[in-house]
């Protein structure tokens, strides 16, 4: 299983670098031309403009979701009745297939039709369409949104296992000694918690810095370049574009900041593992 | 310990609150594609359908739709056992026996795991193009197992891990090799969790977007996402139809969430969060 691992995985990735050095298109042989296609990338203010996008995106939506995810993790640990199906409720969101949720999204962001505008007028809050897709700062809150609402139950769910490994003992301990709720969460919880904490912070992280979906099926990184970030930059260029080699040269300069990503959850993984 | 009616009613709204943002997009698809064209495209949409019908769900079955269901459920069945049959093996290895290089596997499967589609994408294309296999389903059954085997392997890990050693061990004193102590006794307490494993790789396959929208391009080689994608291509949004095909995508990985939703949330948990 690691040779196929290694062969369909590792092989692929180290040609990428090599296709990187040549100046490789879709359909035609490259040709080694050095550091050309890495200057000429780093040289672009599309590229950095698309390191800022990503980074905005990413930070935004993992904020979001570590708070939303954080309030659903303390109510769903408390007990009452239809916990169960709560449960059931809130988790929903992470099995409908992405693709799904962006199409149900998008048709809610419509003009015409769209849910979100015709309760906004309903309400009386805007007479015109709001622009959720079309206006550059409005663009990027909307795919944060659609990212926040689909990927918030996955740090629900993993909070939730670190609360319910919290002792009862602590609290009741803590409530004798005359401390308030807040202090309770900031004392008790929030160091317990700190680790699966950090860990699900660390994989959201990692699948929000690469998600495509989302933003190509809703902007297709516009308006503008606007919601630009590099999986949808490095599709754009391979495949529209149809030049292979400056769309891997994309890639692979967005893997550093992933391997350190990466380190950080298989060091603290694998070494409760033994 | 006792709550306050107070605290309660916070709790309860909390949840109402959030399951109403969790359902609502959910809800909305749903119920647009239930409806007539003329009242899907009314400026202040209706919130529940005046007249019902499958109009869309008629129209979608006449296009490409049916074939590209078969080709998931082909794709996604036949990469799921393939690669629950090889995860069972490698995590049994991982977790079992103590062998020189095994923190490196398991280092290796971590990795693999983590390891975004955003980076694969053109290496993986290449890859497939160079073997001739571009634009087919065996392009999806080599690709896929990239994502599903690692996360099988690796939620099936901790499991294995839990099943008493001494279970084993009792069944080889009476005579039985390593493989039948294995298939005897840790498959079977492992049952819960190799579903779960093969629900989940299935889900994966089923959801899966960029890899499909690289490698795929005929009508009736594509799978249910690029399908649905293809819907919005263009300026013409079908959106009756759409959000129908999005029900059906929905609709079995949903069933089997709900059906399984006890060792699915665990199951998820532990892979997400060890």
């Amino acid at each position: 299983m690691t040779l196929y691992l290694v062969l369909i995985m590792a092989l692929p990735l180290l040609w990428a670098v090599w296709i990187s050095f040549t100046d490789k298109r879709v359909g035609a042989p490259g040709e080694l031309i050095g550091f050309t296609n890495y200057t000429d990338v780093l040289t672009d203010p599309l590229f950095w403009r698309t390191a800022w996008n990503t980074l905005v995106f990413t930070l935004g939506a993992v904020v979001l979701k570590l708070i939303f995810g954080m309030a659903m993790a303390l109510a769903l640990n408390e007990r009452f009745r239809g916990r169960a199906l709560f449960r059931v409720l809130l988790f929903l969101p992470w099995t409908v297939p992405t693709i799904v949720s962006v199409f149900a999204w998008q048709w809610m962001f419509s003009d015409v039709g769209g849910a979100f505008n015709a309760i906004l007028r309903g309400v009386g809050l805007a007479d015109e369409p709001v622009p959720w897709l079309t206006d550059p700062k409005m663009a990027m809150l909307s795919v944060i949104a659609v990212n926040v609402w689909r990927g918030t139950p996955f740090i629900g769910i993993a909070l939730l296992a670190g609360l319910s490994a919290v002792s009862q003992e602590q609290y009741e301990a803590a409530r004798v000694d005359g401390t308030n709720v807040f202090q309770r969460f900031l004392h008790i919880t929030l160091p317990s918690i700190r680790n699966v904490a950090m860990l699900a912070a660390v994989i959201t992280t990692i699948w929000t810095l690469n998600d495509f979906e989302i933003i190509w099926l809703l902007t297709r990184g516009g308006p503008a370049d606007a919601t630009q970030v590099f999986s949808t930059l490095s599709y754009t260029i391979g495949f529209q574009n149809l030049d292979i080699a400056k769309a891997t040269t994309i890639s692979i300069l967005s893997i550093p900041p992933l391997i350190v990503l990466i380190n950080y959850v298989t060091k603290r993984t694998l070494k409760d593992q033994d | 310990m006792k709550s306050s009616p107070l605290k309660t009613a916070f709790l309860y709204t909390v949840l109402v609150a959030m399951s109403v943002v969790a359902l609502f997009p959910i809800y909305w698809m749903l119920n647009t594609s239930l409806k007539s064209n003329a009242e899907i495209y009314r400026i202040d949409p209706t919130f529940w359908p005046e007249t019902f019908t499958l109009e869309s769900y008629r129209k979608l079955f006449e296009g490409p739709f049916p074939t590209q269901i078969g080709n998931s459920l082909l794709v996604g069945f036949v990469v799921s056992v393939l690669s629950i049959a090889v995860s069972v093996f490698a995590a049994y290895a991982i977790a079992r026996m103590r062998f020189r290089g095994r923190k490196a596997i398991s280092k290796s499967v971590l990795y693999a795991y983590l390891m975004p589609r955003a980076v694969l994408f053109i290496p993986l294309y290449m890859l497939v193009s160079r073997l001739q296999l571009a634009d087919s389903l065996w392009a999806l059954v080599l690709v896929y197992p990239t994502i599903t085997i690692p996360y099988a392997t690796w939620i099936l890990v901790p499991y294995f891990a839990s099943v008493p050693v001494e279970l084993e061990e009792a069944a080889m004193i009476d005579g039985a090799g390593r493989l039948r102590a294995m298939l005897q006794i840790t498959l079977p307490l492992s049952a819960p969790a190799i579903a779960a494993t093969t629900v989940f790789s299935f889900t994966l396959c089923w959801s899966e977007y960029l890899y499909g929208l690289v490698m795929i391009n005929s009508f009736d080689k594509k799978t249910i996402p690029l399908g649905l994608a293809d819907m919005i291509n263009g300026d013409v949004f079908a959106w009756g139809p759409l959000m129908g095909g999005a029900v059906i995508a929905t609709l079995p990985i949903v069933a089997l969430y709900l059906a399984a939703n006890r060792w699915m949330v665990s199951g998820l948990a532990l892979g997400g969060v060890k």
